[in-house]
């Protein structure tokens, strides 16, 4: 199984992912090549303009979401959900990839990306993954107010 | 919510559990009350059970309630 899991600086761009995943073109690649994938997720979370503000109730414009993460925990913590549901759903591979920083309004902060022999264990991941980040990887995030 | 810092004092006894670091600080820092709902500690980078014991020089860290992704 494939695994990689990494904390970037910034939102996700093609250029940022591309980079995340120098180290592992070539088995991705040759992954892709084998003929054993029957299915390949990806998810991309994106900062939406409005955001529910806890002060003042109701949801408000935003300019960014800001995320904090604690380290290195978060980054172990990333790493070791990707292996552990990997494990679990008898992944091929599995990519997940966090922003740290700011990301702006319509800008990528998360990319799960999963492959699997068949669809059914591929959806489970997917849906598991991201409850799980939820839980147990410690990073926030705050909102930047558009005003 | 804001706590505004990034680190706390709190008095404990020697060898304290997690779970007397947390009552300690719901009584000596009141103004943390909004991340101590369903607080969870992580000693060393490592999530605590409510016993795991904290020896001096340990790094003790308050997760509140995280929201990546």
């Amino acid at each position: 199984m494939i695994v990689v899991a990494v904390i970037v600086e910034g939102p996700l761009t093609g250029e940022g992912e591309h980079s995340a995943l120098a180290g592992t073109a070539a088995e991705l690649d040759a992954l892709a090549h084998s003929g054993s994938v029957g299915a390949t997720l990806r998810f991309e979370g994106i900062v939406r303009r409005n955001e529910l503000s806890a002060y003042h109730g109701r949801e408000q414009a935003l300019r960014a979401l800001h995320y904090q993460s604690y380290d290195p925990m978060a980054q172990r913590g990333l790493e070791t959900l990707a292996r552990e549901m990997g494990e679990k759903h008898g992944l091929l591979s599995i990519i997940a990839l966090h922003s740290r920083g700011n990301v702006n309004v319509g800008e990528v902060s998360f990319v799960l990306e999963i492959a699997a022999p068949h669809r059914a264990e591929a959806l489970a991941a997917m849906a598991d993954f991201i409850d799980r980040l939820k839980q147990d990887v410690p990073i926030w995030k705050q909102p930047v107010w558009a005003e | 919510m804001n706590a505004k810092t990034n680190r706390v004092r709190v008095t404990v006894g020697d060898h304290p559990t997690a779970r007397e670091i947390i009552a300690a600080l719901i009584e000596q820092h009141p103004v943390l009350r909004f991340a101590l709902s369903a607080p969870r500690l992580a000693v060393n980078h490592v999530f605590a059970t409510p016993d795991t014991i904290v020896s001096a020089g340990d790094e003790v860290a308050l997760i509140t309630l995280v929201g990546g992704g």
